[in-house]
């Protein structure tokens, strides 16, 4: 049975626990076919248990999961044809070149004709920007190369979905960019499932997010979703001058349900927290400027980083799990 | 999936998925270089060495004393060299070099790789016994027994016969495979190479000694394999189920460890 509801990955109640300790609570999570899924979490959340759940490298203590709609525990090899997967900690022979890992990993997935698979070997040298060390063996490798190599034999397959656990992690900052740029050049012909605690990364790329937490799914939304943040709208506004009686006027309005303000080189930040958008859009810089003796120069709605709020979620589910 | 290309697909499925690949990568562990000849010569070395020396030196250091002569048939010497000798030889080789081919990849990682890929698990692990067994049998024993063979004819004036001959060399091929099995079967189960290397190494060497205290563990074991083989090479017994048993039950354990290793690595967690 392949899935037909537009989800490659959907997990019900997914759990993983060893010697009676829970690595992964009750998971259900939806990937949608064609996004960039970035997935969260600090160390030990249990992001890694879920990706070899998935590939059926290790094994549930409850719930189920599915790839392509078949079942991760009977099915697992099937998936794995469709699938390429790159491990937080890169191993391969450390004897062979990187042309003949990449010939081994292709062995897995075609058997000819020999000059389409050497082919294809070199295009995904190229992509990777290997071809100049392709005939050098492995175990010389620095872990920029090899984590480039480990990106390469992932997607040898051309796979409907590529699973990535930590990709850019052992790179420099162009190396990271240029992971970047090859997820999003196969965005349009597969799933990218990735996990990762470099949140500036996910910010770039992912169209949707998942934060874990010890074990536990603590948020699931797209990424514009979670930037916006949660509950109240904020603005920010950096203004400068006599600002006393501005605030007194602002908390006088009905809307604000509250004022924070911070000096930094005789500019004043204000965070205005609203409960009714509308009425703060209309009227909320019209209130501040009405004051003779301030001086506004920047007003906008605030925009979280991914960082703000994936340290708040964190602190919030750490909070209730105590 | 998307393919520009005419790349044609694996067909495997099932338990043989990924079979042949990682077989063929087997395969070329021992036959991709020249390796192979190397190991050939180290153990025409040892192998026939031992026959050598059993057919030729011994002899002729011992002339002087007519007593030992007429007790040592050079022949059967060399007979017992090749199948006692050599049995343990062999058995100790298998040990060493399969110690490291499950546990070694379980704890590099390459294991995880691997079975990323898709791949059924009987497949990862049925694939290093077919692989090794064929390198073990063509270079370490066909080759050595042919060899001895040959030695054998020209130290006797004559041929042996033949089927006895292959008999033995079929007990010796057995006697290694059960060592091969359960040197790989331990990798699936064990955590350490001390504690895959430490067990079948005490099986082999504790064995001789039990089977020698105990004779009935001769019966049920292979552990008398390498007194019967001799025995069976020169002429065979009659009847010939004294020397069936305790072959019928090295095939029968080996075919345990293969088993009992598939059971365990399906449940493995990577």
């Amino acid at each position: 049975m392949t899935n037909t509801n537009g989800f490659v990955i959907e997990t019900q109640g997914l759990s993983k626990s060893y010697n009676g300790v829970d690595a992964l609570k009750s998971l259900n999570l939806q990937v949608p076919k064609n996004s960039i899924f970035g997935f969260l979490g600090p160390n030990g959340s249990g992001k890694s248990t879920t990706i070899k759940l998935l590939l059926g490298l290790i094994h549930p203590t409850g719930g189920s999961g599915t790839v392509f709609g078949y079942d991760t525990v009977r099915k697992s090899p099937e998936i794995r044809t469709r699938v390429g997967y790159l491990a937080q900690d890169q191993r391969f022979y450390g004897h062979m070149t990187a042309r003949e890992t990449l010939r081994f990993a292709a062995g897995f997935f075609y058997t000819g004709p020999k000059v389409e698979i050497e082919n294809r070997i070199d295009e995904t040298l190229e992509l990777v920007d290997l071809t100049g060390k392709a005939d050098r063996h492995v175990q010389g490798f620095s872990g920029g190369e090899r984590q480039r190599l480990g990106i390469a034999q992932a997607q040898i397959n051309y796979p409907d979905l590529l699973i990535m656990d930590e990709p850019a992690a052992s790179l420099d900052p162009q190396g990271r960019y240029d992971v970047l740029m090859v997820m999003e050049r196969l965005r349009k012909y597969s799933t990218i499932f990735f996990s990762t605690h470099i949140l500036d990364d996910v910010q770039k790329v992912s169209d949707t997010v998942a934060i874990l937490n010890h074990g536990e799914l603590v948020a699931l939304a797209p990424i514009e979703e979670l930037l916006a943040g949660s509950g109240n709208v904020v603005y920010s506004i950096v203004t400068k001058g006599n600002d006393d009686w501005a605030q007194a006027r602002l908390s006088d309005l009905s809307w604000v349900t509250d004022v924070n303000r911070s000096g930094v080189n005789g500019w004043t930040r204000w965070q205005v927290i609203v409960d009714d958008e509308e009425a703060a859009e209309a009227e909320l810089l019209r209130s501040v400027l009405s004051d003779s003796e301030i001086m506004v120069s920047e007003f906008g709605r605030k925009k979280f980083e991914l960082e703000e709020i994936f340290l708040n979620i964190v602190k919030e589910s750490n909070h209730d799990n105590n | 999936m998307i393919t520009t290309s005419t790349l044609v697909t694996v067909k495997e499925r099932g338990w043989r998925m990924g079979f042949a690949n990682i077989l063929r990568n087997e395969n070329l562990e021992w036959w991709g270089d020249r390796r192979w000849l190397k190991k050939a010569c180290l153990w025409l070395l040892i192998v026939n060495g031992f026959v050598v020396i059993n057919l030729f030196v011994l002899p002729a250091v011992m002339l002087p004393d007519e007593d030992v002569v007429s007790m040592m048939d050079p022949v059967s010497e060399g007979i017992r060299a090749l199948f006692q000798l050599g049995a343990t030889a062999l058995a100790i080789g298998t040990i060493i070099m399969a110690q490291g081919e499950v546990i070694g990849e379980r704890q590099t990682g390459i294991t995880e790789w691997i079975l990323s890929k898709p791949v059924a698990r009987p497949a990862y692990f049925l694939s290093k016994v077919v692989a090794h067994s064929i390198g073990i049998f063509v270079i370490m024993i066909g080759l050595q027994s042919a060899v001895a063979y040959g030695l054998l004819w020209f130290a006797n004036g004559d041929p042996l016969p033949l089927l006895p001959f292959l008999l033995g060399v079929g007990g010796l091929i057995l006697h290694t495979f059960f060592y091969l099995t359960l040197t790989l079967m331990l990798g699936v189960f064990a955590r350490t190479r001390g504690l895959v290397l430490g067990v079948a190494m005490g099986s082999l060497f504790a064995g001789m000694l039990l089977s020698s205290l105990i004779s009935q563990l001769g019966l049920i074991t292979p552990w008398s394999l390498p007194n019967i083989l001799p025995i069976l090479a020169l002429q065979i017994p009659d009847p010939l189920a004294t020397v069936l048993t305790p072959i019928l039950m090295t095939a029968i354990w080996s075919i345990v460890f293969i088993v009992a290793a598939l059971w365990k690595f399906a449940r493995l967690e990577f």
